[in-house]
């Protein structure tokens, strides 16, 4: 049996390495700095006190993060205004870039779209979609884990990605276009 | 998977490849085509700036210090489990 001073030095070691993480992904669910500071802390607390079921050598990452969003979920979430299943619409797989293949076709215009532009358009995808975005293409999870922690089959995840980047690359675009960093291709007559 | 790929099968498989989730061999067929065929190249830059863009306007943030003390204060003062 571990004292009490043993089981904080294995908790400060193997989970407090992924308080970034954690409150990266706290501050996108929740939108609102504060609220992710206290799901932060919730969910590190709850995790400590729980540390004698974790079993040592598993993925430390993934139990965090499903801590943290049952946190979230119980605790956080507001009421929804919207349907609880909201679907992006998806009418044309490449249209962004075939839009702007003659003028930027290497999407230039990512890099200079401001950040503040990216985090609003981040942070207006409807929950289910921003969860696995920044899951997967913030923080670099696979995609496996992600099915895996969310209990969805993988091709869910992999269509939700699909529709997430391919909304965010419309509204970033027309951000780019709005702001002059890009110009509207002619229309065809 | 054929070793080839036509362009709707590369593009199809596009960010799957970024994200590095192919099997080897269909990740060497996507990195064959991207070598030979100029227009899905650019559709992956076009793919990687974005992915690049996510990163770099909400993959930085860290947590607050005073939040870490608060947690680490939490620690220490958090009764044994029973």
């Amino acid at each position: 049996m571990a004292t009490p001073e043993e089981r904080t030095a294995s908790f400060e070691r193997e989970a407090l390495p992924h308080l970034d993480l954690l409150y990266r992904v706290a501050r996108r669910l929740t939108g609102d700095p504060t609220r992710a500071e206290d799901l932060v802390q919730d969910t590190m607390l709850k995790a400590f006190r729980a540390w004698d079921r974790f079993e040592a050598g598993t993925n430390a990452r993934g139990w965090l993060l499903t801590i943290l969003r049952n946190t979230f979920i119980n605790d956080y979430r507001r009421a929804r205004r919207t349907p609880v299943t909201v679907d992006l619409e998806l009418a044309e797989p490449h249209r962004i870039f075939q839009t702007v293949a003659e003028s930027d076709p290497e999407g230039e215009f990512f890099r200079r779209v401001v950040d503040e532009r990216v985090v609003a358009a981040i942070d207006g995808l409807p929950e289910e979609f921003r969860e696995v975005l920044v899951l997967s293409d913030v923080e670099g999870l696979p995609y496996a884990e992600i099915a895996a922690m969310l209990n969805l089959p993988l091709g869910t995840v992999k269509s939700r990605l699909f529709r997430a980047r391919r909304h965010l690359q419309a509204e970033l675009y027309d951000h780019a276009v709005e702001a002059g960093i890009v110009r509207p291709r002619e229309p065809t007559p | 998977m054929s070793a080839d790929l036509n362009c709707r099968e590369a593009l199809d498989l596009l960010q799957e490849f970024l994200r590095q989730e192919l099997t080897p061999e269909v990740e060497t067929a996507v990195t064959r085509h991207l070598a030979e065929c100029r227009h899905c190249l650019q559709h992956g830059e076009f793919e990687r700036n974005f992915l690049e863009a996510l990163e770099r306007a909400v993959g930085r943030e860290r947590c607050p210090e005073s939040v870490r003390q608060r947690i680490l204060a939490g620690l220490r003062e958090s009764p044994p489990p029973a």
